[in-house]
């Protein structure tokens, strides 16, 4: 009796200790259920790399943490699947072109000189810019004020220049610079076309690069000091210094611009003034002005200061999933999943009486310490990983199935109360047992092989069926035996039916 | 209860021909609808393969219809997407074109389902702007966009092959160490039969429904693979406890005492399975519907194989 009470008090324990650890860690929810985005990322090999190993995936993910950080989603993951795979997840995330192309880009950061007579080109491609620059802004702005009444000061409409771009005009540019506008572009859309252009037509002004974005050691951003734009500001290596006060040197006065681009796109034009023709622009810093909005200086600066990818990469898999489906998703499965665990709750009741009772306590404890260990380990739910549940759950209501056919037979083949209810016990141990152990054998090869979703399931199948071993051979054995104590309830019609004890004991 | 105890007293190895003449009908139909549906234009391979293994990007759309949706008809959409201009991605390749493409209206109207070759996200960003117009007012918490790469679904189904295959050689190993090497056998028999009926069903309700296979069928499959292990390994026990009870007697009589001492437990055990699963057939969300219903398939298939399969092929094979 001592021994029953002190596995009682145990599972109690075991049950508050769940309960306790439920409500202070919340389960965790995959994305396919809390809404979010994921991006499957693949590292292609490239130059004298022909194939990916572990060292470079994980050179390759360390720069995209830091890109991912600058982002700014919260709770987001990289994890590496495989090879040469990365898995990136960011909940509550709608809109993952964003994070593509931050992540996508190699970043690849020139510093170029312009050309010796190329003044007359650039002086019009720049006017073109400028004149394509002002006008942007000022429609986002006006889109934004629309948005945001509040936050749209009137002092600063009034400090920008009035500019405009014809509709015919901008046609006309359009034209010369040989671009196909997609039917129904609005004036932004033309206008962002005509500027992607005009940036890739910059470069082809510039000499060679005279050093890249590796001697860059980190990158920041500030407010502009006049208009309301933001820079992104450069410091770089020793090296990187001097070839920077080299680049400058030749230049200054020249007319000549030092452009910087990115990605072959040319982000920012600067002209060094004649002041700079005996030593450069020495000191190891710059900044880019390109009158970027706040959101545009970020990304920029993100992408600068996560430094240049070791390898490309290319994103092989994106998903999307709204809260609301996920949100549906959980509500019907719950509910379906509640509504057939009670029927079979009323099922076990039914066929095995008072046994079925405990099985149903029990039953409902190995579910309470599923969730438990859910949140303790943690266990992301995913809709397969509650499949794996809803599955494990089956098994463990097998295990007390046989339990109690055995403990059935051996009532009706004459044997008292207590004697069945042990030699039940003990004789569907060994089935109970191999059962489990080919499905968790099955459990730990899909674990360890398996991808994704597949191993969410493994997981959660794999807990259930070691729960459940305990579960039956523990909970339902110390909950029987403890209302067995109870002379009252020790009568072989709470068991089975009267009609089917053998006649010597009724 | 008289239906019971009258199925308790069956003999399964007195009917042991009819038996196998169901199962291999049912294994004839299964390989029948695998190579019909193999040979079949729109679908080329033994199941018709989802979005998750032949790459591509589905996006679901959710109107906010109020009362009820304005009238739309799938056509509509589908010259509508012909006429979209996709931006063009920075590595310069041309989009692809959404000639084609196939389009679902589910519930009334009130979801879009947009099946597409595989876009990039902006591309896809694109396709939605595009139909704004044409769908009216959307609901932008339900929309669900997925991307998947074509080499994605190989990978996935060569992880999915490999780890089915090593847990077969561990379950076997298991068996053989506990039982003895016929039982592995049968026990992986049993387990080509399941899952061969699970897929033949499917292939059937491709050809005949559409019905496509995604990830989740394969975990439905590695689910069945499990799960009819451990139902027939519970006869097996029972079947090594009779043989010690009753010596005197020939293997397929001690082998029909199994079954029979263990047919209550079969019968409650698959009902209290099918119970939830049935439910999420008829509640759950649509998106576990027809891994429900492969589940259930194979839960029905598993039970049956263990009781009329497994013990009734153990003395045949035991005496060859």
């Amino acid at each position: 009796m001592a021994r029953q009470q002190g596995w009682f008090a145990l599972i109690l324990a075991l049950a508050i200790a769940a309960s306790a650890l439920l409500v202070t860690f919340p389960l965790q929810l995959g994305l396919d259920l809390r809404g979010g985005s994921q991006l499957t990322l693949q590292v292609m090999p490239a130059g004298a790399i022909t194939s990916v190993d572990q060292e470079q995936l994980e050179a390759v993910k360390e720069v995209l943490e830091r890109r991912i950080n600058g982002l700014g989603v919260a709770e987001s993951t990289l994890q590496t699947v495989g090879n040469d795979q990365l898995v990136l997840q960011l909940p509550g995330e709608q809109d993952p072109s964003r994070a593509a192309k931050v992540l996508g880009s190699t970043a690849l950061l020139e510093f170029r000189a312009q050309r010796a007579g190329t003044e007359q080109e650039m002086q019009g491609l720049l006017s073109l810019k400028r004149q394509a620059e002002a006008v942007l802004n000022l429609e986002r702005q006006r889109r934004s004020a629309l948005n945001n009444p509040a936050a749209a000061g009137a002092d600063n409409e009034a400090a920008q220049p009035p500019a405009d771009f014809p509709e015919d005009q901008l046609a006309q540019a359009l034209r010369q610079l040989d671009i196909a506008v997609p039917a129904g572009a609005s004036e932004i859309d033309q206008l962002e076309l005509l500027l992607d252009a005009v940036n890739t037509q910059i470069v082809a002004l510039y000499e060679p690069a005279a050093f890249t974005g590796k001697e860059l050691v980190t990158a920041g951003r500030q407010q502009q000091q006049s208009g309301s734009g933001w820079e992104v500001t450069l410091s770089f290596t020793q090296t990187g210094g001097e070839q920077f006060a080299n680049l400058t040197r030749n230049i200054a006065g020249t007319g000549r611009l030092l452009g910087i681009v990115l990605d072959g796109r040319s982000i920012s034009e600067a002209s060094v003034g004649p002041e700079f023709q005996a030593a450069g622009i020495a000191g190891g810093a710059a900044s880019i002005t390109g009158n970027f909005t706040a959101e545009e200086a970020r990304d920029l600066e993100v992408q600068l200061r996560g430094g240049s990818l070791p390898l490309p990469i290319r994103v092989v898999e994106v998903r999307t999933v709204g809260p609301s489906l996920g949100a549906d998703n959980i509500r019907s499965s719950l509910v379906a999943a509640l509504l057939g665990l009670a029927l079979v709750a009323v099922f076990m009741v039914l066929v095995y009486r008072l046994a079925g009772v405990v099985a149903v306590l029990a039953l409902s404890l190995y579910a309470l310490f599923n969730l438990a260990l859910y949140a303790l380990i943690p266990v992301t739910l995913t809709l397969p990983g509650i499949a794996g549940f809803i599955l494990s759950l089956g098994m463990a209501v097998d295990a007390n199935v046989l339990i109690f056919e055995r403990i059935k037979d051996e009532l009706r083949s004459g044997s008292t109360l207590i004697r069945s209810i042990e030699t039940g016990f003990s004789l569907a141990f060994s089935s109970i047992l191999d059962g489990q152990l080919t499905t968790l054998i099955s459990c730990v090869a899909l674990f360890a092989l398996g991808t994704g979703f597949v191993k969410g399931f493994a997981v959660t199948l794999g807990i259930g069926v070691l729960l459940s071993l305990f579960s039956a051979f523990t909970c339902t054995r110390t909950l029987l035996r403890l209302l067995m104590s109870y002379p009252a309830l020790r009568r072989p019609s709470y068991f089975l039916p009267r009609i089917q004890l053998p006649a010597a004991t009724s | 209860m008289t239906l019971l105890s009258s199925l308790l007293g069956v003999r399964v190895n007195r009917r042991r021909r009819q038996f196998w003449a169901i199962s291999a009908v049912a294994l004839a139909l299964s390989l029948l609808g695998l190579g019909l549906s193999w040979r079949a234009p729109s679908i080329g391979a033994p199941l018709r393969l989802g979005l998750d293994f032949t790459g591509g990007t589905q996006i679901q759309i959710a109107r906010l219809c109020g009362e009820r949706c304005a009238e739309l008809g799938s056509d509509a959409v589908e010259v509508r997407l012909e006429g979209l201009t996709l931006p063009v991605e920075d590595d310069g390749a041309r989009p692809p074109s959404l000639g084609g493409s196939s389009v679902q209206l589910l519930d009334g109207g009130e979801q879009v389902l947009l099946r597409l070759p595989s876009l990039s996200a902006a591309q896809g960003q694109a396709v939605v702007d595009g139909l704004q117009s044409l769908l009216g007012p959307t609901d932008p918490a339900g929309l669900a966009v997925e991307t998947i790469g074509p080499t994605l679904g190989a990978r996935l189904l060569r992880a999915s092959l490999i780890s089915l295959a090593v847990s077969f050689v561990g379950i076997s190993a298991y068996i053989t160490f506990r039982y003895d090497r016929l039982f592995a056998l049968l026990a992986l028999l049993c387990l080509g039969h399941d899952v061969l009926i699970t897929c033949g069903v499917f292939a059937w309700l491709g050809l005949l429904a559409g019905v496509e296979v995604n990830s989740l069928f394969a975990v439905a499959l590695l689910t069945i693979a499990g799960y009819s292990v451990n139902d027939t390994v519970v006869i097996f026990d029972r079947i090594r406890e009779k043989r010690g009870q009753l010596k005197e007697l020939p293997l397929a009589d001690q082998a029909d005492a199994a079954v029979s001492a263990t047919l209550t437990r079969s019968i409650y055990t698959t009902f209290t399975t099918l119970l939830p699963l049935v439910a999420l057939i008829l509640f759950g969300g649509s998106t576990l519907f027809w891994f429900a219903v492969a589940l259930s398939v194979g839960v029905l298939v598993g039970a049956w194989s263990s009781v009329a399969v497994a013990p009734t092929l153990l003395p045949v094979l035991a005496k060859s």
